[in-house]
């Protein structure tokens, strides 16, 4: 089912596989994963909690190690890390002793570029997610919602190929995390970079993405590609489009079917 | 500075509110003193067993020029010996995080250190060392430097591997993780190293003394018990409360004046006393 040779590929995922071992079994985590990813594109791993969808993120930019297969970004394998990007976390990981601004700057002086020069970019970007005015809060004067803005904030600062993020709002309240949805897709729609983002929502998913890779669990296998052909930008609105409510039950009743969900126990 | 008109409580009430914090053990220390002061005196206590408070004082008074150079000869152990614990300490503690085979052969000598009763060693520091200010601020280095180690180890590997993993994607070097990110987030734990270690350090400089030495307030306090001079010996404890308590707070204002901004008393605040 895995598509790959799509045109101009950023990222070719070729035959990944990753297995964790203990002293006592082996875990299949990720089963020969295949999948092309385009630039400017924004892509999402969709799947329930164990498909290894994170783990899949980790080493597609490097920071771990496949047991089989191997990655290939602008047609460059992957051994070490791949700095050209940009990640937000399900946890912020703000530094508590640096400002908001500070944190974001963190990217900017690990990188060794001119902070000068970038603060204002910075600042730019916080007005952008709505946090203006912002940028001497420290990390606990702001709210969950606020501390993963600027967490995006600083995956985006110094204008990185691609954007990943695992699971960067699943720690928020279904309110906030549709702000986020529409945020997210407005800065996405202004710079257009490549986007990946692992999610276990599936309205996140088909809210935001081009494409929606879905996964099995144990091991992580690419189930099926759906490409999502909503017009942009998606709006709160869209969300109760019947086209939209479409691709989310074929999601779900796909879940069914591989048996991610049940009606009995 | 609440309104008047809605809070109508007694000018008493707020004093109190405003001082009570220190007013509260003010007050019960004048009448511990009371009591002791009371009781020695009615009960006909002999001095050498224990005498008055109004005693001491006259003691503290009278003998201020000698307690005060014997303090600074154990301020000075304790001070050097405390400075030389955090300063190979700290180092110890990184090479621990990064090195797994100096923290494989470290850790079994720190142990044993830590578990023999250092008195044990002072009679060796004197027969190596002699009677001057090394021994004392060895004892004290020793007495001191594992707490730092631990805590400072503990603070080191406190750092979230998600954080870690950030850097790594900015291509972060070894020196700049350090430096950046798991130094700071080491501090609120090394500080709690510190602080137990400041006291120890105190117990450490006084054992030394006590055991052989010519100087300090440990040595004072052996030879006034030979002389059965127990007001000495009271007064030098006193001496002793005094800089243990300034050691103490000065590692708690330096903590403050570093950790002032992270906000860590929230939990304290919002976790209302669980």
């Amino acid at each position: 089912m895995a598509k790959t040779g799509q045109p101009n590929p950023i990222i070719s995922i070729r035959s990944i596989s990753k297995t964790y071992r203990s002293r006592s079994n082996a875990v299949d985590a990720l089963r020969d994963i295949s999948f092309d990813i385009v630039k400017g594109e924004f892509v999402s791993f969709l799947g329930p909690s164990g498909c290894g969808k994170s783990t899949l993120m980790m080493i597609l930019v490097g920071l771990a190690k496949a047991d089989g297969g191997e990655i290939l970004i602008d047609g460059r394998r992957i051994d070490t890390p791949f700095t050209d990007v940009g990640i937000v976390f399900q946890n912020p990981e703000l530094l508590d002793w640096r400002t908001a601004l500070k944190n974001i700057l963190l990217q900017i002086e690990i990188r060794r570029l001119p902070v000068q020069k970038y603060s204002e970019r910075a600042r730019e970007l916080l007005a952008q997610v709505g946090l203006a005015g912002f940028d001497d809060r420290y990390p606990h004067e702001l709210s969950g919602g606020m501390k993963q803005r600027v967490a995006l904030c600083r995956a985006l600062i110094h204008d990185p190929e691609i954007l990943l993020m695992d699971e960067p709002f699943g720690a928020l309240d279904a309110l906030t995390r549709d702000q986020m949805n529409s945020d997210l897709q407005r800065i996405w729609l202004d710079q257009r970079k490549t986007a990946v983002l692992v999610t276990h929502s599936i309205d996140e998913a088909v809210f935001l993405s081009d494409r929606i890779v879905v996964m099995t669990p144990r091991p992580g296998t690419v189930a099926e590609v759906i490409s999502i052909k909503l017009p942009r930008p998606r709006t709160v609105e869209s969300r109760n489009t019947p086209e939209f409510n479409e691709y989310v039950a074929g999601i779900r009743r796909y879940f069914f079917s591989l048996g991610v969900l049940k009606d009995e126990r | 500075m609440s309104d008047n008109r809605l809070s109508q409580e007694p000018a008493g009430d707020a004093t109190w509110r405003r001082h009570g914090a220190w007013l509260t053990p003010l007050l019960t220390l004048v009448c511990c003193l009371a009591i002791w002061e009371a009781a020695v005196r009615f009960l006909a206590v002999p001095v050498y067993l224990l005498p008055a408070p109004s005693q001491i004082a006259a003691k503290l008074a009278t003998s201020y020029p000698l307690f005060f150079s014997e303090t600074l000869s154990s301020v000075a152990s304790i001070s050097a010996g405390f400075a030389a614990a955090v300063i190979v300490g700290i180092p110890a503690a990184t090479l621990m995080i990064y090195s797994e085979w100096f923290r494989r052969s470290i850790y079994p000598i720190l142990l044993t250190a830590q578990v023999l009763p250092k008195v044990a060693l002072a009679p060796l520091f004197i027969v190596w060392f002699g009677f001057g200010l090394l021994p004392k601020v060895l004892m004290t280095f020793l007495i001191s430097f594992f707490p730092i180690v631990i805590d400072t180890l503990t603070g080191l590997n406190s750092v979230r591997p998600e954080s870690l993993m950030l850097l790594r994607s900015m291509g972060a070097s070894r020196w700049q993780a350090f430096w950046k990110v798991r130094l700071p987030s080491a501090l609120p734990s090394m500080f709690g190293g510190f602080k137990i270690a400041i006291t120890f350090a105190v117990v450490g400089t006084i054992v030394a003394e006590f055991v052989g030495s010519d100087h300090g307030l440990g040595y004072i306090l052996v030879l006034a018990r030979g002389n059965l001079d127990t007001v000495t010996v009271f007064a030098a404890i006193l001496w002793l409360v005094a800089i243990a308590f300034l050691y103490y707070f000065a590692v708690e204002l330096l903590e403050w004046l570093l950790l002032k901004r992270r906000g860590s008393n929230r939990s304290h605040e919002l976790g209302a006393g669980l």
